[in-house]
């Protein structure tokens, strides 16, 4: 006869791997990052000294790093195209046509593309005599050579672009599992009821594969913020395209000033949370 | 008993194994970026250093260089870091006011003065010697001889006002870009002409000189004598630039040279060499000083110190300099080796460009502002950085841009 605290340790046992592992390379260091933040770290010495919020005071008189948090924050524009975007062409490709495995596999490749070799590619698209000047001027949309990644005015919106093609695929396929559990009788009863297409997917898809928009939103928007990698293959952080995280990057390995970096750090974490916060009160579950 | 004998044997085997392994100290060496290119001569190396050197083990590992840093730092705080770490200048500024490399002086002794003049002032903080100086190079001009036909171009420049005349002579007659100067770190180029960044505290980069000087580039930015995104152009891109035909001239490091030759062969065919010249600053262009330091905390620093003396020695660097073909030694006896200028009338133009950078040696400096002197290094480059391309690229004056880094900087330096 097992008692249900028994039960629970059973329970516990099982995380216990996980647990650790998160633990150790998760949980620490978030925790140690946020120690580092109020403190001058010292590598030599590798001393950590309270210094009376000194980095969060120089942080909130810092011209760079608030328009690094500016371009951080305006990343987030990508999230509500991508999330529509993902769900539409999950949509489109949850049916079953011929080929249609050709499609899904086409929209992930993105996904799995090294960063780096993307960015390559990307930075040949965006050249000022690259494909897409190329492209444009062929239609007859521009007539001059355009430096896609060197005018600060739009060179941030070309990253997020990129950060669009490469991520697509990824919500395209956690919408495509979130749509494939969706009964067919629903979808049957409402085109019965005389419910168009449009309806079905605002009455039924939508309500339905909330939770996956949630998960979806949740985790593009946390993916904006954190923009880097996108920033270092395209533009280092010329032309207004430098990233809070790009200052954490810059403060930690080229200043080796990691309290800072750690405040920085921290700082992005808060609007994290607080936009989580936000999306779990608009999508989430009510009780 | 047949099992007890082979348990015996091999505890005996073992136990030698680790006594063997025991008695000899590791000595791990950091390069950057040289495998697998030059792996025939980093083996040969090590082994003949550990046959000279009984007890003491060499190890080498090459790693990408932008992973140099954040490992040995982490190698630093672990407290196993390893013996010479492969560093460029600034980090050995940087690393030393930090206090996380060891001076070498009491290590070296009378030693140091195999090095050049010039080298040794570079790795020297607080006057004391804290790297071991290794390779160098510097900037050459290699032109397209048909390009500058084209634009009738009749000789190389001898001074920066002659190359900067040059460059709008092929941009008008010629049609193509002239050059791409490597934009990404101006101060550099402040340095070539002779023109201070700090004095007394204080940013001094918005004189009328630097303004000239920086407007210069601007008006040949907008002349189209830079390709377009020139601010993005580093060490690769030039050189796809230079080996399809889009700038006339790369002013960089003779080992270009080689990719032309493997990957444009119709190009280099065409390729002449010249030296770049100097300006007011009498500086050798691009001169960029390679050298080993020791980490704070390695396990035996007289050990390491042997080995640093060893790779940097006369004899090797010259072994180096013929493996890499392109870069030149830092101390004195070995720039004098015949072979540098053995090629100054060869065919070959990569030889030659080997003879006309050997000759400009003498004038190689790798500049820095002083560490400690900038407390917020990587933003305040950026902000300079920021503005000196909206000067060139034509989106601000460039006396207003100068002013507000220089303004930004005063902030910061006041603090």
């Amino acid at each position: 006869m097992k008692n249900s605290s028994s039960y629970t340790a059973i329970a516990y046992l099982f995380l216990a791997p996980a647990l650790i592992l998160m633990g150790l390379f998760t949980f620490w260091p978030v925790g140690y990052n946020a120690y580092l933040a109020f403190n001058d770290y010292s590598i030599a010495e590798a001393t950590a000294t309270w210094n009376n919020f000194a980095h969060f005071k120089y942080l909130y008189g810092e011209e760079l790093f608030h328009s690094a948090l500016k371009n951080s924050l305006l990343f987030l524009l990508v999230v509500p195209v991508i999330q529509v975007s993902a769900l539409l062409v999950a949509k489109l490709v949850n049916n079953k046509l011929p080929a249609m495995t050709f499609f899904r596999a086409a929209y992930y490749i993105p996904v799995i593309t090294a960063i780096s070799i993307a960015g390559v590619v990307w930075l040949n698209v965006y050249k000022y005599d690259g494909i897409l000047t190329w492209f444009l001027q062929s239609l007859g949309l521009i007539d001059e050579q355009v430096n896609w990644l060197g005018e600060p005015k739009i060179a941030i919106y070309m990253v997020m672009i990129f950060t669009f093609w490469k991520g697509i695929g990824y919500y395209m396929v956690l919408y495509l599992a979130g749509l494939q559990s969706i009964p067919t009788e629903v979808e049957e009863a409402a085109i019965l009821d005389g419910a168009n297409a449009w309806q079905r997917f605002w009455k039924i898809t939508v309500p339905m594969v909330k939770p996956t928009i949630l998960l979806c939103t949740l985790l593009s928007t946390i993916a904006a913020l954190k923009a880097f990698q996108e920033v270092v293959v395209l533009t280092r952080g010329q032309a207004d395209t430098y990233t809070a995280l790009y200052y954490v990057y810059a403060q930690a390995f080229t200043n080796f000033n990691f309290g800072r970096a750690a405040a920085a750090g921290l700082v992005v974490t808060f609007f994290c949370v607080l936009l989580a916060v936000l999306q779990f009160r608009f999508f989430g579950e009510k009780k | 008993m047949k099992l007890k004998k082979m348990l015996t044997v091999g505890a005996a085997v073992f136990g030698f194994a680790a006594l063997q392994a025991h008695a000899d100290t590791e000595l791990e060496f950091w390069t950057m970026n040289l495998a697998p290119k030059f792996n025939n001569y980093f083996e040969g190396a090590v082994a003949k250093f550990n046959a000279a050197n009984p007890g003491l083990k060499a190890k080498w590992v090459d790693m990408n260089w932008d992973q140099i840093q954040p490992k040995l730092i982490a190698s630093i705080a672990a407290g196993s870091p390893p013996a010479l770490v492969n560093f460029n200048v600034p980090w050995v500024h940087e690393f030393a006011a930090q206090g996380n490399i060891v001076a070498l002086d009491e290590y070296v002794g009378a030693a140091k003065n195999v090095y050049s003049v010039g080298a040794l002032k570079d790795v020297t903080v607080n006057g004391k010697m804290y790297a071991f100086p290794w390779y160098n190079s510097v900037s050459i001009i290699a032109y397209n001889k048909d390009i500058f036909a084209k634009a009738g171009v009749k000789a190389a420049p001898k001074n920066f006002d002659e190359l900067v005349a040059i460059a709008k002579q092929v941009k008008a007659k010629a049609g193509v870009a002239a050059f791409a100067p490597k934009l990404d770190n101006f101060e550099g180029w402040f340095y070539y002409a002779g023109l201070p960044m700090v004095q007394n505290g204080k940013a001094v980069f918005n004189s009328p000189k630097h303004v000239a000087f920086v407007q210069k580039f601007a008006d040949l930015y907008k002349a189209g004598v830079f390709p377009k995104d020139v601010f993005k152009m580093a060490f690769e891109q030039e050189i796809a630039a230079y080996n399809s035909g889009r700038i006339a001239m790369m002013t960089t490091a003779p080992q270009a040279l080689k990719r032309t030759e493997t990957d444009a062969k119709a190009i280099y065919d065409k390729t002449e060499v010249a030296a770049f010249p100097t300006d007011a600053g009498q500086r050798a262009f691009g001169a960029w000083l390679m050298d080993f330091v020791v980490p704070k905390g390695t396990k035996s620093p007289a050990d390491a110190a042997k080995l640093g003396l060893f790779l940097t020695s006369d004899e090797q660097q010259v072994a180096f300099s013929k493996a890499t073909e392109s870069t030149f030694p830092s101390t004195k006896k070995a720039n004098l080796d015949p072979y540098f200028q053995a090629g100054a009338k060869s065919a070959d133009v990569v030889e030659r460009a080997r003879a006309v950078a050997a000759k400009s040696m003498d004038n190689a400096r790798t500049l820095t502002i002083p560490p400690g002197v900038l407390p917020d290094g990587a933003s305040m480059n950026k902000k300079l950085q920021d503005e000196i391309q909206n000067a060139i690229e034509g989106r601000k004056p460039v006396k207003a841009a100068l002013d507000e880094a220089a303004a930004a900087w005063n902030e910061k330096l006041a603090k």
